[in-house]
């Protein structure tokens, strides 16, 4: 198992699991805290339609992952802020329509392509060093602009109102965070596909939340789950040659339920309803 | 007492209103430096709408409003970071990961503006504010663990935090228990007093307040009356508002008439 590690390949899918895992679960805090968890889904089918029509057109299939990914986001938001419709009922709307479109792509290519169905369920053994330069590149963007302004998406994240009643320019920062989450589907896209990106953003976080109550702590959990399960879950699919997507985000599955088994706040509210 | 003092919130026959309706209409207000408003009025009189304008939340859509000296449609994020404001009760996540101090530096947020991290200056303001709201034993305490009491502490505290110069507060005893009212009441008058702030203070509670107020103004979409509350609380003016049940009891309580007794 240890000559595994020396094979080119598996460097460059650890490196990119490592890298993907890290970013879905920072970008997870903000999106579980302030309960875009639906977004992160449906951006992820729409920058697959994107990923379809690239394929189907011949045009460069990231670049239209981005333009729908942050099509559908930026839509979300505005309707959201319009309080036309609520959040789930947009982003639901669009989430069929794009997985509809997607479809129609796929169903128009004159060949099959397996390629395209890489995008749906991931192929992290299969990066090469341009999709690993790509991917680290936009991590490092990403994260950037979170450290940036992480005190702000900390503060919309827990109320948004509030923060703009107190000076801060809450809208331009959830537009960023929408921005953000759209560009970390699109980052993830190819390593674990667009079925399974979602899971690698919320299952980190949400474990994290079952464990403390506090900010900060809940983020380096958060970053801890995300970036073990996803080396682990690498690890497990090269030897056992199982599907690395699946392998991923049934690991970090297990280690949620086993984190709400354990949780610290469901203990207490165990105790308070004993103590009654 | 404060009239001699210059106004830092003016409304000038200002309207807002959302599509469709007109929440308030036709107000004109000034707020002088250092007073003590109370602002009674039904439910859906536009007292929250009132909190949103003054915040520069909402632009009027007819008149003018000043704040800090500066017209309200160009009202930036700075001129709100000095206006420390406590939302009427929305309901709390219980299970929202944060302590007691994370959710009192955020009232920093807005006053350091972007790219500025809070520093151990902050770190003191806050401190110092949590200590003024007797919640200083606190502050790692996750807020979700506290006493709707205590959270409304916080989030006055939270308020104080931004240092700001006015204190906007909507309906901030709502939800809590006679004495936790009265301590939240007192603990307002106590920041008025010391920390010499401006308070615009929205309440449904007309008894509790009357005393210890410079001023009330009583809306319904309109501004029925504004001024000291002996001048405010009477039946004929307050009837309008409210309807005719309303009476005021010998002792000066203001009760509403059991519309049953008539029968
Ligand atoms: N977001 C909104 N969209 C449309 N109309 C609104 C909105 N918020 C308030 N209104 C309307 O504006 C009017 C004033 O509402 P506001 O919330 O200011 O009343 P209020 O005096 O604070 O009432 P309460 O005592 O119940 O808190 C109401 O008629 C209400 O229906
Ligand atoms: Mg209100």
């Amino acid at each position: 198992m240890i000559e595994l590690f020396t094979y080119d390949f598996m460097q460059r899918s650890l490196l990119a699991a490592a890298m993907v895992g890290g970013l879905c679960s920072v970008v997870g805090v903000f999106v579980v805290l302030r309960g875009l968890a639906f977004v992160g889904a449906g951006t992820a089918h729409a920058a697959f339609a994107g990923v379809a029509l690239g394929y189907l057109m011949g045009w460069p299939p990231l670049v239209l992952a981005i333009i729908f990914g942050l099509a559908t986001v930026w839509i979300t938001g505005w309707v959201e802020e319009k309080g036309r419709m609520k959040l789930d009922v947009s982003i639901g709307i669009l989430y069929t329509t794009t997985m509809a479109l997607a479809i129609l792509f796929i169903g128009l290519m004159k060949t099959y392509n397996a390629e395209v169905y890489g995008y749906l369920f991931g192929s992290v053994l299969s990066v090469t060093s341009d999709e690993l330069r790509i991917i680290g590149g936009l991590s490092v963007l990403v994260l950037g602009l979170i450290v940036l302004f992480s005190k702000e998406l900390y503060f919309i994240a827990f109320d948004q109102e509030m923060a703009e009643a107190s000076g801060v320019p809450a809208r331009r920062i959830f537009f960023l965070l929408l921005t953000l989450v759209a560009l970390t589907v699109v980052v993830s896209l190819k390593t674990v596909g667009a079925i399974l990106v979602f899971a690698m953003i919320l299952i980190p976080a949400s474990t994290a939340y079952q464990l403390t109550s506090s900010l900060r702590t809940l983020t380096l959990y958060s970053i801890v789950i995300g970036v073990t399960t996803a080396v682990a879950g690498v690890v497990i699919s090269a030897t056992w040659d199982v599907p690395s997507g699946p392998a991923i985000v049934l690991l970090a599955t297990t280690v949620f339920f086993i984190s709400v088994l354990f949780s610290p706040k469901r203990m207490k509210r165990a105790v308070q309803v004993h103590a009654h | 007492m404060s009239d001699s003092l210059e106004p830092i919130i003016r409304f000038d026959h200002a309207s807002f209103g959302f599509p469709g309706v007109i929440a308030l209409k036709d107000i004109s207000l000034s707020i002088n430096a250092g007073e003590f408003v109370g602002v009674i009025g039904p439910n859906g009189s536009g007292k929250t709408t009132l909190c949103r304008a003054i915040l520069g939340l909402m632009a009027p859509v007819e008149g003018h409003l000043h704040i800090f000296d500066c017209a309200c449609d160009a009202l930036r994020c700075h001129h709100r970071a000095k206006i420390g404001y406590l939302p009427q009760k929305g309901v709390v996540d219980r299970n929202f990961p944060v302590t007691v101090l994370e959710t009192v530096m955020m009232g920093r947020y807005g006053a350091l503006g972007l790219f500025t991290r809070p520093g151990a200056k902050d770190r003191a303001i806050a401190m110092e504010a949590l200590s003024h709201v007797e919640m200083d034993k606190h502050k790692d305490t996750a807020l979700g663990h506290l006493s709707g009491g205590q959270q409304q502490r916080v989030f006055i505290a939270r308020a104080l935090a931004q240092q700001p110069k006015v204190l906007l507060l909507d309906e901030p005893t709502t939800g809590l228990d006679m004495t936790a009212q009265h301590n939240v009441i007192e603990l307002i008058e106590h920041l008025h007093d010391e920390l010499r702030l401006t308070i615009v203070l929205i309440t449904h509670d007309i008894n509790m307040i009357r005393s210890r107020v410079d001023r009330l103004v009583l809306l319904k979409t309109r501004l029925f009356a504004s001024g000291p509350p002996a001048e405010v609380l009477k039946p004929d003016i307050l009837s309008q508002v409210y309807g005719k049940d309303l009476v005021i009891t010998d002792k000066d309580f203001i009760i509403v008439e059991d519309y049953h007794h008539h029968h």
